[in-house]
């Protein structure tokens, strides 16, 4: 809140600032504009006179010259000619400025001189909008530190919280990579500013658990004031990958509206195997739920009274639940052509919120987020247990094989090309290889079966020909 | 819940590998800093080519942003050169015309 004072205390300052330079500016702006008005009326009568005050002294210079060689009518007519110049009746109105002149084409260079500086001087506010700017900086960086701090400081409480359980399931609790023997690191990984990893293993019924906490992107200003318009919650997306065997084929998501809509459109697991999505009240789910299942018979063996007694006790803290044996992440790009089936993995997703629209009651929030933590671990308990009956395990291999069928129709073509491709680069390689050896016997061999390897593949052709023909 | 047994199991222990695990979940995560750092670049090329002082100062507040949401696996290259665009594009165009920054609208109001 603290914040949100400083940023519109800013503001107002820099309206406030913005305001007065403007009422200063105008009247200023006025003067200076009616000071080279008076200029421009003038510059081009002085003008005129500079050069006609050349012009005479020049022809005054050529008279002399020519005093000595020409008849002096001509030179009365010269004179005549140019009289007017000296005459001090033509430029009545002129003298004042002629007289003046020099003075005042001195004047614009002192002008530029002594303007500058008063005029940086005098209107420092006239920078308003770069105050503005590095204020806004200053608030910047202030928020980025304050929101960092803030951001360590929950993953820390947050970790301290949940230790005792993860250390009660897990022998190998927030493993950083690093090797054991450079003393004790163990603890959140920094992933970035709002974003930390705790990384766990060593539990029966799955390889690792790792928990990723993403908060709200505190340490950045932008973020924080999109907070006001759409406010987001701080989540904790638990990831457990299961056992290789342990578990039974199928796909099954539990999503609140939002996130199911996301998961169902980009999920290449959920969008092939369960695209229909159904509302949660039919399984006595809260409402805002959906469930994506691909067999109902798992759906409605996972969600048993104690989880959905969860879901209903904690409505707003679950966000999804994510079972499948074919997770291969986001959806791939269409024109992304692969060769060979994604890699898949046997993953549980649980993704929970730490905090609603970024309030962290602390002691309430502890004492909610501690259950949901025992209530994952108990679907991965669950999900060792079950096990699928025998027209629900056919269905699941079925729909696995037509998945694969559909992939390598579609692929058919490409990896036809990749594998003619693969063939003509292992008989380019052979043929450097026996080029580069020096036995002419050899070249003389692999040009033979060359021959017969052509002379092969025509072979059929012209059968077949001979077959058109006949 | 499930206390009766220990389900710890040291000898299933697998150590934490960041990229593997980094590849599957964060990838195309969070562009924020990939887009701030090509509107950084952007803006700061405005400010530098066509003498626009607020596309300067726009520039440092996107390479800013961009430094905020970066990952900690990102390049910090990336980041300190888009700090050293935007501010030098600040810089200079406060060398060729020391006068103060008029704001884009300012034409719109008058």
């Amino acid at each position: 809140m603290k914040l949100w004072l400083v940023v519109l205390h800013i503001v107002l300052v820099g309206t406030n600032l913005w305001v007065t330079a403007h009422f200063q500016k105008e009247p200023i702006e006025d003067n200076e504009f009616a000071e080279f008005e008076d200029f421009e009326e003038e510059k081009p009568n002085r003008e005129t006179v500079s050069t006609s005050d050349y012009s005479s002294s020049h022809f005054e210079n050529i008279e002399r010259v020519n005093n000595y060689e020409e008849d002096d009518i001509s030179i009365e007519d010269i004179d005549n000619e140019f009289d007017h110049f000296q005459d001090e009746e033509e430029f009545e109105g002129l003298d004042v400025t002629v007289g003046n002149s020099d003075i005042r084409i001195e004047e614009p260079s002192t002008l530029k001189i002594t303007k500058v500086p008063l005029h940086l001087r005098a209107r420092w506010d006239s920078f308003y909008l770069e105050i503005l700017m590095i204020a806004g900086l200053l608030v910047y960086f202030i928020n980025y530190i304050a929101g960092k701090s803030k951001n360590y400081h929950i993953t820390e409480t947050w970790y301290i919280d949940n230790k005792q359980i993860l250390v009660e399931n897990f022998s190998l609790v927030g493993d950083t990579g690093k090797s054991i023997d450079e003393s004790i690191i163990n603890g959140p990984i920094k992933e970035s500013e709002s974003q930390y990893s705790i990384y766990c293993s060593g539990r029966i019924g799955c390889d690792s658990l790792l928990i990723e906490l993403k908060l709200i992107k505190r340490q950045d200003l932008v973020a924080v004031l999109s907070q006001l318009i759409r406010p987001q919650n701080d989540q904790a997306h638990l990831r457990i990958e299961l056992g290789k065997d342990e578990t039974d084929n199928f796909v099954l998501a539990i999503a609140a509206k939002k996130t199911a809509i996301h998961l169902s459109k980009d999920m290449a697991d959920i969008s092939v195997y369960c695209p229909e999505k159904r509302s949660g009240e039919k399984f006595n789910l809260p409402s805002g739920f959906y469930v994506m299942s691909e067999i109902s018979e798992a759906a409605s063996a996972i969600l048993d009274n104690k989880v959905l007694q969860a879901f209903n006790k904690y409505t707003n803290y679950i966000e999804y639940i994510h079972i499948s044996d074919q997770y291969s992440g986001p959806k791939q790009q269409e024109d992304v052509t692969q060769l060979t089936m994604p890699e898949v993995k046997k993953v549980l997703f649980v993704g929970l919120n730490i905090s609603i629209k970024g309030h962290i009651n602390k002691a309430e929030n502890q004492e909610k987020v501690r259950p949901l933590l025992q209530l994952t671990f108990y679907i991965l308990d669950k999900l060792r247990r079950f096990k699928l009956s025998k027209e629900g395990k056919s269905k699941t291999d079925k729909n696995r094989l037509k998945v694969e069928e559909a992939f390598l129709k579609t692929t058919h073509a490409a990896r036809a090309e990749a594998a003619a491709a693969r063939r003509e680069e292992r008989r380019r390689a052979e043929k450097k290889r026996i080029l580069q050896e020096d036995d002419p016997g050899k070249h003389r061999k692999w040009e033979e079966k060359e021959q017969r390897r052509l002379a092969k593949k025509r072979a059929p052709r012209m059968k077949q020909l001979k077959v058109n023909a006949l | 819940m499930n206390n009766s047994m220990d389900p710890r199991r040291p000898d299933r222990e697998i150590r934490y590998r960041p990229s593997v695990v980094n590849n599957q979940v964060q990838s195309g995560d969070d562009a924020t800093p990939d887009y701030m750092n090509i509107l950084g670049m952007i803006f700061s090329m405005c400010g530098l080519m066509m003498r626009l002082k607020w596309c300067a100062w726009v520039a440092l507040y996107c390479s800013c942003i961009s430094f905020a949401n970066s990952r900690v696996s990102d390049d910090t290259k990336q980041i300190l050169s888009s700090f050293m665009l935007s501010i030098s594009a600040v810089v200079m165009s406060y060398l060729q015309n020391p006068q103060p920054m008029t704001p884009p609208w300012a034409n719109a109001m008058q």
